[in-house]
């Protein structure tokens, strides 16, 4: 299944690769490596330059990063921003009491059911030459800035999109270190700064990197936040892959999409390795109180900390709430600035009067439910079948555990591209040809995308299952697979459903592959419904994003519901 | 049923033993949990694993359940190898030190839960079935409770009777009752006995316990390092232990080593003979009788035990001057360690000691645990 879904595909975009007029060749690789618009200053360094050259060159100020330059120049930047921006919020999640930590520490997991495409409709809304930003800006009589397509708005996109991740893995390590340990150490002499820094610190900072790697594989393979903020002038890999498909240029395309391949594979590999070495289990910890907010008598240290605290708050509520707000402003405010509905209204006309080759809203709303339906009942097989077999002892299941979650790391544009070559274009096996249509490719790239979660949300719970109760199952007559259907899927049964919520989620939002899969007429989402507006007219897109945002909160509140929180994710 | 306890080995092949380790070894990479152990359980018996942690009881007994495969070896029941029957299919009911209960069922769905692949004996429904064996372990009325409200040792007995429930021919029990505490364990013992005894189950029972092990067994198997070092009735470990773990496992003792010095001929054709040892400088005098004694001489080094209870003041033909070092009061006696000449003598008194003390012991109260010839 995962491998008629994902390694095919991605095997298929190998070949294409590779294969040339029938002929297996590297030329497609040898040519993208020396070219410096992909590469900058390196391509040089392929193209067997001296590498002191190459170095002196790359250190002045005119250096050429190319397109995978500037993909990882990017990424390191938003990882930068996202890790700048997630750990305040880490600490005060994590060391603060106050009313609503909870709620705000289950929103940490909104950007994963966020859509993209609306983020970046959001950051349309709020940083474009009419956003929000502007108008308040003119209103105070300050100079418009203008942030759409530059790196800022991109990395600032990002930021929003992977600080809650840093967050959320932060809090919970800071949350399981134990008040004993730190105790301790202040018992042993240490003052709290060094507590902090002996005892504290070593345990939080693995997760931290954590959410590094991951923000920094997320926003390398990113592509709807560059396409709609950065346009084509600030193309990273996945977008010029894009561009390439759309030109036909598959042998290209699929070269470049190896070559981010292996670079996402790699910093996500290197990071596997460094978990696996540094994986502290700690249990039954008794976590350490959580300070007020407000203290009675605050000390001068406590008054500062709390205004730094307050002003990162400031920060925060500005990227994180000012996006939505200002789509959701932005979908009911006229050309004129008057509240209106007329967005909503053209959506309805676009639909009652709309040509065959326009966009239409109900179609897109219509295929986002399908489709994310038929996702989640293929990915919710695949996922549970991936956590049971992860879960298991045995030889190899490093390897299966690595190649179960490999989709992570694979942009969609691989899968989708995968699927078009393979799937779409059909397939001959034994005499028969094979041809999926649109619709099955998207499902299936859908799946592929969200079946992770559901394996990360369900293996948790496996994981921690008392072995025992598997056991008193088997030796009272149960086979395996029956102990499966009788004691462990009930016992991680709100896993599973938040998995479903999940994998719901992700296939509503999903954008990249569907784009690639969705160049015939009929087959488009919700996420690219709004991307074909954004470019003509921004209040339909920001209406469209609503009507998305509603329909994700939903799955939003399902997964919250069945305890997401205490999730992996 | 089983044996009386003290009773005499009797000849393992008289009746096959309803469980039988045959050369069995379960290796984990490079370490060796369980190092080509023999067994045989017999029909009805309860039969108990005792040893410190790491010495192979629990592994043996899940080789026993099938929730393990030998690394060599052949496990049977019944004279049947096993090899390779799955534990599903091998009749067998397991309790385990944390219950094991399945928390998203009632504690009757829990316990009839085995019957969904066993049939209840004739004439019994599932329903029926399930109250019978509730009332068994004391619980009557508790099937539709939630095992997480259910004490500790209701718990236990919810899982022993789950485990029960299907009828199976073999009772596995491991560390059942660590959990809970001291008192506690002690009336459930007796319980898990009782019911043991009415059903006429054969029980393999794991414990850390040696005191557990003595009260509730037919027999005990003794392990250290993956190997039995002694299978015996629990009297029978308790008097005369094969060698020194597990005369210093089982119960307090005092454990003496030293050259023979003398051996003085028998009073009586049936009574042993008595060697004289060199102990720290001083010449215990300790009965040499049954296997092994006969061939003893002078110049041999001789291994032997003097349980506390024996070692008495004032009194006894080897006698020892040695100094009160502390005292732990148990309530019906006191349990006093002494030094003498670097080495810590535990003596059990009524009254309370002091100062420097005269311990002594009657030759036929020590045993011989070993013999290394000169």
């Amino acid at each position: 299944m995962l491998v008629a879904a994902f390694y095919y595909p991605v095997g298929t975009v190998l070949i294409e690769a590779v294969v040339v007029d029938g002929a297996v060749t590297l030329s497609v690789f040898a040519e993208l490596l020396r070219d410096p618009f992909y590469f900058g200053e390196f391509a040089r360094l392929f193209a067997g330059e001296s590498p002191l050259a190459v170095a002196r060159d790359f250190l002045s100020p005119e250096r050429r990063l190319g397109i995978v330059g500037f993909t990882a120049y990017q990424a390191a930047l938003s990882t930068v921003a996202s890790v700048a921006l997630g750990l305040p919020a880490a600490y005060l999640l994590a060391r603060f009491e106050f009313p609503g930590r909870r709620t705000l520490r289950s929103l940490t997991i909104v950007p994963f059911v966020l859509p993209s495409i609306m983020v970046a409709v959001g950051f349309v809304a709020t940083f474009g030459d009419n956003g929000t930003l502007n108008a308040v800006l003119r209103a105070l009589g300050l100079p418009p800035v203008d942030l759409l397509f530059t790196l800022e708005a991109i990395v600032i996109a990002h930021a929003f999109y992977n600080a809650p991740l840093v967050a959320r893995v932060t809090t919970a390590a800071w949350e399981s270190v134990d008040a004993s340990a730190v105790e301790t150490a202040r018992s042993l002499g240490a003052g709290p700064v060094r507590a902090f820094y002996d005892v504290v610190a070593p345990q939080v900072y693995p997760a931290v990197l954590t959410g590094a790697a991951l923000t920094f594989v997320f926003t390398f393979g990113t592509f709807p936040i560059v396409l709609a903020l950065g346009g084509f002038q600030l193309a990273t890999v996945e977008v010029f892959v894009y561009r390439l498909v759309r030109d036909l240029s598959y042998a290209e395309a699929a070269a470049l999409a190896i070559v981010e391949l292996v670079i996402s594979l790699g910093v996500l590999l290197a990071y596997l390795r460094y978990e696996a070495r540094n994986t502290v289990s700690s249990r039954g910890v008794r976590p350490l109180p959580r300070k007020s907010p407000f203290p009675d008598s605050p000390s001068i240290s406590e008054v500062l900390s709390r205004l730094g605290l307050a002003a990162y708050v400031v920060v925060a509520g500005l990227v994180f709430v000012a996006p939505i707000a200002s789509m959701v402003l932005a979908s009911v405010t006229g050309g004129d600035g008057a509240l209106t509905l007329d967005h909503y209204r053209f959506l309805v006309d676009r639909q009652q009067t709309g040509a065959a080759f326009q966009v239409r809203p109900w179609p897109a709303i219509r295929n986002s439910l399908t489709f994310a339906s038929a996702a989640t009942l293929l990915a919710l097989p695949m996922g549970v079948v991936v956590a049971v077999l992860t879960t298991r002892r045995y030889r190899g299941r490093k390897l299966v555990d690595a190649a179960a979650m490999a989709p992570l790391a694979v942009s969609g544009i691989v899968v989708g591209l995968g699927l078009l070559r393979g799937l779409v274009f059909g397939v001959e096996v034994a005499g028969w040809r094979f041809a999926a249509t649109g619709a099955v490719a998207i499902v299936v790239a859908h799946a592929v995308a969200g079946y992770p979660f559901v394996v990360r949300t369900v293996a948790p719970g496996l994981e921690g299952l008392d072995r025992s109760l598997i056991e008193s199952a088997r030796a009272l007559g149960a086979s395996r697979a029956r102990v499966i259907r009788d004691v462990e899927l009930p016992l991680v049964w709100p896993g599973v459903v938040a998995g479903a919520a999940f994998a719901f989620a992700i296939s509503i939002g999903e954008f990249t592959a569907t784009v690639v899969l969705a160049t015939g007429a009929d087959a488009y989402t919700m996420p690219v419904a709004i991307e074909r507006f954004i470019g003509r007219r921004l209040g339909p897109a920001t209406a469209m994003g609503v009507v998305l945002l509603v329909v994700t909160g939903l799955s939003f509140v399902v997964i919250e519901r069945l305890g997401g929180e205490t999730r992996g994710l | 049923m089983g044996s009386e306890p003290g009773a005499e080995e009797v000849d393992d092949t008289a009746t096959r033993p309803a469980v039988e380790l045959d050369g069995v070894t379960k290796r984990y990479g490079e370490a060796t949990a369980v190092d080509d152990v023999s067994l045989r359980v017999r029909e009805g018996e309860f039969f108990t694993l005792v040893g410190p942690s790491g010495c192979g009881k629990t592994t043996t007994l899940r080789l026993i359940a099938g929730f393990e495969e030998p690394s060599s070896g052949t496990v049977r029941f019944a004279g049947e190898s096993v090899a390779g029957v799955p534990p599903e299919d091998r009749d067998v009911g397991v309790v385990f030190q944390n219950y094991a209960l399945f928390p998203h069922m009632t504690v009757g769905e829990n316990v009839g839960y085995g019957l969904n692949f066993a049939d209840p004996p004739e004439g019994v429904t599932r329903d029926e079935r399930v109250d019978e064996l509730l009332e068994l372990v004391d619980l009557p009325g508790a099937a539709d409770r939630d095992p997480e409200s259910l004490s500790g040792g209701q718990q236990q007995r919810v899982a022993m009777a789950r485990a029960l429930a299907p009828g199976p021919d073999l009772l596995l029990l491991d560390e059942p009752m660590s959990a809970l505490d001291a008192q506690l364990r002690e009336r459930l013992r007796v319980q898990v006995r009782q019911i043991q005894s009415e059903l006429g189950i054969t029980t393999v029972y794991v414990t850390h316990d040696q005191e557990e092990a003595l009260a509730i067994s037919d027999r005990v198997a003794v392990m250290r390092d993956g190997r039995p070092e002694q299978v015996a009735p629990p009297r029978t470990v308790y008097r005369e232990p094969s060698s020194r773990f597990v005369a210093e496992f089982v119960g307090d003792n005092n454990v003496f080593a030293g050259r023979v010095t003398d051996l003085a001929p028998a009073e009586r054709d049936d009574a042993p003979r008595v060697a004289g040892v060199d102990v720290g400088g001083e010449t215990l005098r300790v009965a040499v009788g049954g296997e092994g004694g006969d061939g003893i001489a002078p110049g041999d080094r001789l291994t032997f035990s003097v349980r506390p209870e024996y070692l008495r003041i004032d009194e006894g033909e080897s006698r020892v001057r040695a100094a009160v070092a502390s005292a732990e009061f148990l309530g019906e006696t006191t349990r006093v360690t002494l030094g003498w000449g670097g080495r810590d003598l535990l003596v059990r008194t009524r009254d309370p000691l002091s100062g420097e003390v005269v311990v002594g012991f009657d030759p036929e109260d020590a045993h011989v645990i070993g013999v290394d010839r000169s």
